[in-house]
Order: C-alpha cells, then sequence, then structure tokens
C-alpha cells in the first residue's frame, strides 16, 4: 500500500503495525501505530495475547520479506490484515507524512528519576506480586488495548515489562490515547541484575 | 552441584516474551508431581518471569543458568498443579 | 554470538548468519541466490538482527550469489577481498589482508588467502564477549574439510583469471600453509562447500566443519612436501567441473546479467 493508501485505511479505522525493532519505532513511526515485535516461530500467538481480532491493520515491516511474512502469519491468524506499507518509513517520510516518537529510559534512568513517572508494570499478576517496582501499577498487557484510556496522564507513563517485548506493543497503545509514555529498556530483568529494589506488597491500581 | 534429570524437555529458543512461561505451563501437566521439565529459552524476559510462573503456581524452580547462547531452567512440578 | 551454518544439499554449499544479539545486529556470509535474499532476512529477523554487512570469500564460479541483491534489500555493506575490485563490475567495499569488520561484540577479521581465485579472503571469527582469541575461520574455498579448492575454475580471460591453474595451486599452498595453519589449533573450520561439491578434490568430506588440528593432521593435499608435489595432488585428486561455472562466474563478476544466466544456476 502507498502512504496514501495507508493515510486513507488509517482514516477509515485500520491501525498500523509497526513490527520493526524497538529502537527503530522509538526513533519514528507511523502515527498512532502499535508495535510488536517479529519473529515467524509465535508472532500470532503474542498478537492474540494484545489484539483484538476485529481490527484492520496494516503492517509496518522492513525489508520487504518481513512485511510479505507477517501479513502472511496474521492473516492466517484470522487477522484482517488489508496489506503493508510498501517503502516503508522511508516512503511515509518521503509522502511529506509526520512520524511520532516514543521516548525511551534505561532503567538507571527510571531508577534515579522514578518519582516523576508513573510506572506501569504490562506483566501478569503473578510476575507482579513476585516483585515490582515501588509505586507501581499493573495493566496486564492483555487488558491494555481495552485500558489504555482509562491510565492517568498527570504524569508520563514509564512502561514496563520483563524486557521490552509486551512493554512496546502497551507503550504504543497508551501514545495512541494521548498518554506520554517512556518505553523502559530492558525491563525488569535489567532492574534485578542491577540489585534495584522490589517489592511484593500488592499495590491497588 | 548435583545434575538434574529431566523428564521432559521444552525447547523454547526462538519464542518471544511471554511464549516461554505460556508454553511451559500448559507442558507441565504432561508430568506427574515430582517430575522435572526442562526449559530451553531465548528471550531474556524469562529471567523475571519462570521463577514468578513457578512460585505462583507451586511448581519448584530447581535450578537456572545460562548455557552459551541460551538459558535453560529446571521446574519441577508440584503437588497443586 | 549467533552463529547459524546453512548447508544447502543440492549445491553442497553452507552459508553463514553470524549475529550479535546484544547489538541486534548480523552479518551474512556467502548467500546463495538458490534460497534468496528473502531466506537471510527472514532468518536474521527471527533472532532478532538487521543485516549491516554481507560478506563473501571471493567471487563464486559454482553458485550463483544473491550478495548484492541482500545488500540492496536491507542496506548492508557488501564486502569482497580487496583484489576483486578490479575484477567486479559493480560496487563492493574491500576487505584487505588485516582489515576487521565488526558487527556488535563480534569480529571478522579478514586474512588474504589467494589460490582458488586471486581476491579469495578468510575471515577469522572473534567473539569479544568471550575472549580476544580467534575462535573459528570462515574458510570459504580455500581450506575445506579434508580437502581444499581447486585452481581451475578459469573463465579463459587473463585480466580476469590474473593467475593460470598452476599458480594457482601453487598460490594456495602457501595461502593455506602460511595464514590459515599458522592459526591456533583449536580454530573451529568452516567452509563454504562440503561433502558432494565439485569446488575441491575427491577427499572432501561429508561433515561441514573441521579445526585448524585436525586439517593439519589429516588433510591429505596439506600432507604434500612442496608446491609442485600439492599441486600434482589437486590435478590428480580433481572433480569434474561444476556445470556452467564460467557463466555463474560471469555472473556473479557482473559481465552478464540474470536473464544471460538461463538455468546456469546449479551444476
Amino acid at each position: 500500500m502507498t502512504p496514501a493508501e495507508v493515510k486513507s485505511a488509517i482514516a477509515e479505522g485500520a491501525l498500523v503495525l509497526d513490527l520493526r525493532p524497538p529502537r527503530r519505532f522509538a526513533a519514528g513511526h507511523v502515527p498512532g501505530a502499535l508495535t510488536m515485535q517479529f519473529n515467524r516461530a509465535d508472532l500470532a500467538d503474542r498478537a492474540e495475547l494484545v489484539l483484538p481480532k476485529e481490527l484492520a491493520l496494516v503492517v509496518h515491516a522492513e525489508p520487504e520479506p518481513i512485511a510479505a511474512a507477517a501479513t502472511a502469519i496474521l492473516r492466517e491468524a484470522g487477522y484482517d490484515v488489508r496489506g503493508h506499507l510498501e517503502g516503508g518509513l522511508a516512503a511515509w517520510t518521503a509522502a511529506g507524512e509526520p512520524v511520532a516518537e516514543l521516548p525511551l529510559l534505561d532503567v538507571d534512568e527510571l531508577r534515579e528519576r522514578v518519582h516523576d513517572y508513573l510506572v506501569l508494570d504490562v506483566r501478569e499478576r503473578f510476575e507482579f506480586r513476585h516483585g515490582h517496582i515501588a509505586g507501581a501499577q499493573l495493566l496486564p498487557s492483555g487488558e491494555a488495548w481495552q485500558k489504555a484510556a482509562d491510565v492517568p496522564g498527570d504524569r508520563p507513563i514509564a512502561v514496563v515489562c520483563g524486557d521490552q517485548t509486551r512493554s512496546a506493543a502497551v507503550a504504543s497503545m497508551l501514545l495512541r490515547a494521548g498518554r506520554d509514555a517512556r518505553l523502559v529498556m530492558g525491563g525488569m530483568v535489567d532492574w534485578l541484575e542491577r540489585g534495584y529494589p522490589v517489592e511484593k506488597q500488592p499495590v491497588h491500581a | 552441584m548435583a545434575k538434574i534429570q529431566e523428564d521432559r524437555i521444552l525447547d523454547a529458543r526462538g519464542l518471544l516474551c511471554p511464549m516461554p512461561v505460556v508454553k511451559a505451563a500448559k507442558e507441565i501437566k504432561v508430568l506427574e508431581p515430582g517430575q522435572v521439565l526442562k526449559i530451553l529459552a531465548t528471550d531474556r524476559g524469562s529471567i523475571a518471569d519462570m521463577p514468578a510462573w513457578a512460585e505462583d503456581t507451586g511448581n519448584e524452580l530447581l535450578e537456572w543458568h545460562e548455557e552459551g547462547d541460551h538459558l535453560v531452567y529446571y521446574v519441577r512440578r508440584g503437588e497443586d498443579e | 554470538m549467533i552463529f547459524e551454518q546453512f548447508r544447502y544439499e543440492p549445491l553442497s554449499a553452507a552459508s553463514y548468519l553470524v549475529g550479535c544479539a546484544r547489538a541486534r545486529e548480523a552479518l551474512v556470509v556467502d548467500p546463495i541466490a538458490d534460497l534468496g535474499p528473502d531466506f537471510y532476512v527472514l532468518e536474521a529477523a527471527d533472532q532478532g538482527l538487521d543485516v549491516v554487512a554481507v560478506v563473501e570469500t571471493h567471487v563464486h564460479a559454482d553458485f550463483v550469489s544473491c550478495a548484492r541483491e541482500l545488500a540492496d534489500m536491507t542496506g548492508a555493506t557488501h564486502y569482497l577481498g580487496a583484489a576483486a575490485q578490479g575484477l567486479v563490475r559493480y560496487d563492493v567495499t574491500p576487505a584487505a589482508d588485516g582489515d576487521s569488520i565488526h558487527v556488535g561484540q563480534i569480529e571478522l577479521q579478514a586474512i588474504a588467502t589467494p589460490g582458488h581465485t586471486p581476491e579469495h579472503t578468510a575471515f577469522v571469527v572473534v567473539d569479544h564477549a568471550r575472549s580476544e582469541e580467534p575462535w573459528a575461520v570462515l574458510t570459504g574455498d580455500s581450506l575445506f574439510v579434508g580437502d581444499v579448492g581447486r585452481p581451475d575454475l578459469l573463465v579463459g580471460d587473463a585480466e580476469l583469471d590474473v593467475m593460470d591453474e598452476e599458480t594457482r595451486a601453487a598460490t594456495q599452498f602457501r595461502s593455506i600453509r602460511e595464514r590459515l595453519l599458522t592459526l591456533p589449533d583449536h580454530v573451529e573450520v568452516f567452509p563454504t562447500h562440503y561433502g558432494g561439491s565439485t569446488c575441491g578434490g575427491v577427499n572432501m568430506s561429508g561433515k561441514a566443519s573441521s579445526t585448524i588440528y585436525f586439517e593439519k593432521r589429516y588433510n591429505l593435499a596439506l600432507a604434500q612436501p612442496d608446491a609442485a608435489a600439492f599441486v600434482r595432488f589437486v590435478r590428480e585428486t580433481a572433480k569434474p567441473f561444476p556445470d556452467g561455472y564460467a557463466r555463474i562466474k560471469s555472473y556473479n563478476l557482473g559481465l552478464i546479467g540474470k536473464d544471460e544466466l538461463a538455468g546456469a544456476t546449479r551444476p
């Protein structure tokens, strides 16, 4: 699909699903795009955990063979994939279209300024109970599509999961809902490896 | 450390978060209580979610370590599962 | 380090994906058109890697290379031994003897090993996350498991062939002895052909990897006492020519296009 066609599809309610690596998504993406990490083995399984099947999708992946593979995989899983953005982000910007960004944080930066953020942990309840950042709110990634608009917008939101696979998807949903979301690269695994403290007390969301 | 003998192996290499734990949860149901599931994973997120899953489900994470380019977990099926 | 060897049985040819998971970058070595650029891009993507470099040990004569397409598709840098620059009709980034190519913590060190072809270059693999020592060497068609690359795949143009068969063989002997067998014994050998491939002689093993120690000790061609004996041995243990090699080589040199290849993609 050309940038113009993608733009029309978006106007009709389609969602761009950006399957590029998180840093690339963060640096610039089609405004309102959701993001997930690509692989062939379990893209369909992971999509089913967070994305409702009713959505019309436009795939954004680079280079071309990845877009083709992802389209086939998602269609096979029952998603309505309208096509993919031909020429990728370069084509989008060449057509004069704007890009949106997702700010990144690492765990050291988060630790230093943790009170400036609403920390949103998008893992499952049992993972959260096992150990979470003090003051973090829980929003399991499978519920994020439904509840992204309910997340308070008074502070920037630092989105965290085990690494950054699920948190990237949720961060993109929050951006789409107009929140100031930031993606914590390395997630709880990096936080734990640094020896930073975790709490086991449940925090009421 | 004594070598742990597994009763079943789940190769979750190449799968991304949270699939290794999702698959482990399914796979362990095939074992008898007391039996050991060995899980191979490349997903770094599993370092946090595998212990959490084990604790939550009454299974026991016996040991885990990095082996070359992947992670290895040994989980013993608990009684309650 | 992510290190994948893809063995393509119809051609008995091996290509490689070598990458650093942390840096999310990889290089592909000696990609085969029969597998196609899509194959390598998807294999890399499955492991969360971007292809940033395409490295060829030499200009192949027995299989059509998709290095140019793969580099175009991914924006990767296409490397060939420095001596290739005067031979190929397209732009390529030279890898001179001693040059390094880095992907994250992985380093490929170029070793000029002329013989099978004048531009042939082997690449030592170092994984700095583990050690500064060489861990493996990608030997292309210079040193095979149990055999050596043949010296007689000439296109019949002195400017493109550069060396005649006898000079190639003698140069191969020196290159392997002085530049490869001098690597530490433990270094693993990963060639671009194995088994039934007609790029080497009848002693080529079906096993697609070995070590410097084992080849030093048991490779019959390398056991020859001098260059002259080596040249004779290679001649006596040669296999039939790869089918259509002159046309395949011409395509890989950039002298002819895909349309003129017509069915010469596999021996």
